[in-house]
């Protein structure tokens, strides 16, 4: 709930303001997890979305049988560093929740930098992985493949993306233990995308 | 004049600079605003103008079954087409924009979270909108034949679920995080308290839909393909329980409206907020996208019982209704008749239940006019529900009230239009069960005309019940309602009734307008 709005209608008029200014209260905080709430919300559908694409994966690979993915090799050590390389980014944002909620902005922007380039890591490992497995689109995997994939690469790039920008609103002072929203919401998304790649690396790279 | 001076016009135009910017036109402000009383309204018209053209669309393809082949020469894919715009481009945009507009008001919030989002997912819904309409006119549309116009359909038709789901966002933010002091979850009025949680099941199964429709892209599938996979990954968010999901604020309007139109709060509180939750989890079924999921007892449980929250919803209504002296206004009237149609489309729903309970099928009804039914049945009470409220939050939406000719007349014919077109869909499918003929086809489909005219000509009448009131609006005082009782009728309308509003510094009950002037429903049932 809101801690900042009451129902006290406002009294100062406008020609009133200059002398009020003086004593106006203090300009008011953003509402209280409104970015959070949004970005779960987002991240639902996002996670709903993958979802229904890995299930739709799975069903797809059982009806085909052996026959799934006959002709292309999908080696194990990229998607094993890629789940590793998630792994650690999902500490280093918390990390930098919890330094934010204690002011510790040094700490914050480490921390954040450094989920940043696990991320941009994952992303190199990923293009790296499609050229390793050679999947064309004309094969009757490859959309499926993709998708899930593909999608999943695109979560990760927006998670950086949303990093990226709640670092350089920190930057700006926007964010402190008082109003942490922003990398509290980059945090959210981040850890769904990281367990969403869990889901995947079974589901796709492990059961093949 | 030497060539380096400067020439007087240009001079004027640099003092017309030096001005400052000049001021946006109203279509500019139109565009540009994230204003959500201007959202909102734009939603509501644009959404009842789609629903009466939808169900055009669907009288249309009634007149063209006339002859076995085809008596307009119409594209085969309207039906459904027609069926999939009642959905996302009709009553699901202007129940969202009566929520845009109405839920900020009812927590007390000068805007709403995310406004720009909220114009964001406006101007996309509009867009894909005007898209999915292109490729239905290319002979494509939802199973339609024509390649280009069917892909155009689909992703049109994703853009608009992404973008209500956006929408939906921002209301149910709002609802989250910008109440006032005091006002618990536990004290959100019905209609803001029905769209928190509708919200999360609309953003679910839409991302689920959606991700058919990027597979179908990513795939580049032909105009057969992209048929087939609406079919097995996109069309049961139109039958039941999935399609129950429409008519949730419904249930929020209807609660809200009784407690106005009798006077008298809402006993139970919580537990009408329990039932209406209920409601939008029974609604949630993005898992029974598989044959084999239509056959589980899961299935059975959540497609029938899904009433329940309904009748028990109805009862409390009813016995708040008891308990005052209500005057039947076209915000009464479409509170009440839009239930009924939701239990219609649960007796679609027992129907298709039963005939899949044990191994195989018991009557081998037809799955497109089962979904039919249950599909008009809820896109009726969806519309019912929504003039009911427009009606309701006339004078706060449009500055007057609504005009009851037009209202009723329009919550009346979507009733007997919707009810028409679903029963007569739910007739068939249990006549034509078994590769039965059933009904003549010209008499079917003479009758599906009949009853989509009702419902064009009812969103028609909705649409001009919010014009006259909007005209009316412009020069007509402030006028407020003395037996409003949610905080919708506060900022910034004028003082209640003597009320001294600035007094209310914490809302103490769902109710604090009602707080406000010592209404009790103890001293009125003495």
């Amino acid at each position: 709930m809101s801690d900042t709005s009451t129902l006290t209608a406002p009294t100062t008029t406008p020609s009133a303001a200059p002398a009020a200014a003086s004593t106006s209260p203090p300009p008011h905080l953003p509402r209280r997890r409104e970015l959070l709430f949004g970005t779960a919300f987002a991240t639902a559908g996002v996670v709903m979305a993958l979802a229904t694409l890995i299930g739709t994966y799975v069903a797809t690979r059982d009806a085909t049988g052996a026959a799934w993915l006959e002709g292309n090799n999908i080696p194990l050590t990229q998607p094993n560093m890629q789940l590793l390389t998630l792994g650690m980014s999902v500490v280093t944002m918390q990390w930098a929740v919890f330094s934010i909620n204690r002011d510790d902005r040094p700490h914050t922007f480490l921390a954040l930098g450094v989920t940043i380039l696990l991320g941009a890591a994952f992303v190199n490992q990923t293009t790296f992985l499609y050229r390793e497995v050679g999947l064309a689109m004309t094969q009757p995997e490859g959309p499926l493949f993709y998708a899930v994939t593909a999608g999943h690469l695109a979560m990760v790039a927006a998670g950086i993306a949303f990093i990226l920008l709640m670092a350089f609103r920190a930057l700006g002072g926007q964010f402190s233990s008082r109003h942490p929203d922003g990398i509290s919401a980059a945090a959210v998304f981040w850890y769904a995308a990281c367990a969403l790649y869990g889901v995947i690396w079974f589901a796709v790279y492990i059961q093949k | 004049m030497a060539l380096t001076e400067t020439r007087p016009e240009a001079d004027e135009a640099a003092n017309a600079v030096a001005d400052g910017p000049q001021p946006p036109s109203a279509i500019e402000r139109l565009i540009g605003s994230g204003d959500h009383l201007t959202v909102g309204r734009l939603y509501v018209g644009f959404g009842l103008f789609f629903t009466a053209l939808a169900a055009l669309g669907l009288a249309l393809s009634g007149v063209d079954g006339l002859s076995d082949d085809g008596l307009l020469g119409l594209t085969p894919a309207l039906a459904s087409s027609s069926l999939v715009a009642l959905v996302v481009m009709g009553v699901m945009p202007t129940l969202l924009g009566l929520g845009i507009y109405i839920v900020p008001r009812q927590v007390a919030s000068p805007a709403i979270a995310f406004p720009r989002a909220a114009a964001f997912s406006l101007w996309t819904w509009l867009v894909a909108g005007g898209i999915f309409l292109t490729g239905v006119a290319l002979d494509g549309g939802i199973g339609g034949p024509d390649p280009e116009g069917s892909r155009l359909a689909s992703l049109s038709m994703g853009a608009m679920m992404i973008a209500l789901s956006l929408g939906s966002i921002c209301v149910a933010t709002t609802v989250l995080s910008h109440r006032p002091l005091g006002m618990g979850l536990a004290k959100v009025p019905f209609f803001s308290w029905s769209m928190l949680v509708a919200a999360p099941v609309w953003i679910l199964t839409f991302a689920s839909a959606t991700a058919h429709v990027a597979l179908a892209q990513i795939a580049q599938f032909d105009a057969a393909g992209i048929a087939a996979g609406f079919e097995t990954g996109i069309a049961w968010f139109l039958r039941v329980p999935s399609i129950y999901m429409i008519a949730i604020p419904v249930l929020g309007i209807a609660a809200d409206v009784v407690a106005v139109a009798a006077g008298r709060r809402i006993r139970s509180y919580g537990v009408v907020q329990g039932l209406i939750a209920a409601y939008a989890i029974a609604s949630f079924g993005a898992w029974t996208q598989t044959d084999r999921a239509l056959q589980t007892f899961l299935f059975a449980v959540v497609a029938v019982l899904a009433v329940l929250p309904m009748l028990a919803l109805l009862g409390g209504l009813g016995d708040t209704l008891r308990r005052g002296r209500p005057a039947l206004s076209t915000a009464l009237l479409g509170s009440l008749l839009a239930p009924l149609l939701v239990l219609g489309a649960a007796l679609a729903g027992a129907m298709q239940v039963i005939d899949f309970a044990g191994s195989g099928t018991i009557w081998d009804l037809q799955p497109a006019m089962i979904t039919g039914a249950q599909t008009v049945f809820l896109v009726g009470a969806a519309a019912c529900g929504a003039i009911a409220g427009l009606a309701h939050w006339s004078r706060r939406l449009w500055g007057a009230p609504a005009p009851e000719g037009p209202g009723r007349g329009g919550v009346t014919a979507v009733f007997l239009g919707a009810g028409l077109v679903a029963t007569i869909h739910l007739l068939q499918a249990f006549l034509a069960r078994g590769g039965e003929s059933g009904l003549d086809a010209a008499a079917f489909n003479a009758i599906v005309a009949v009853g989509a005219l009702l419902l064009a000509l009812g969103a028609l009448s909705g649409l001009a019940m919010a014009v006259g009131a909007a005209r009316i609006g412009v020069d007509a005082p402030d006028a407020d309602d003395e037996h409003a009782m949610t905080l919708e009728w506060y900022p910034p309308g004028p003082v209640l009734a003597g009320t001294e509003l600035a007094g209310l510094e914490v809302v103490r009950s769902p109710y604090p307008l009602a707080d406000l002037r010592g209404d009790t429903d103890e001293e009125d049932d003495r």
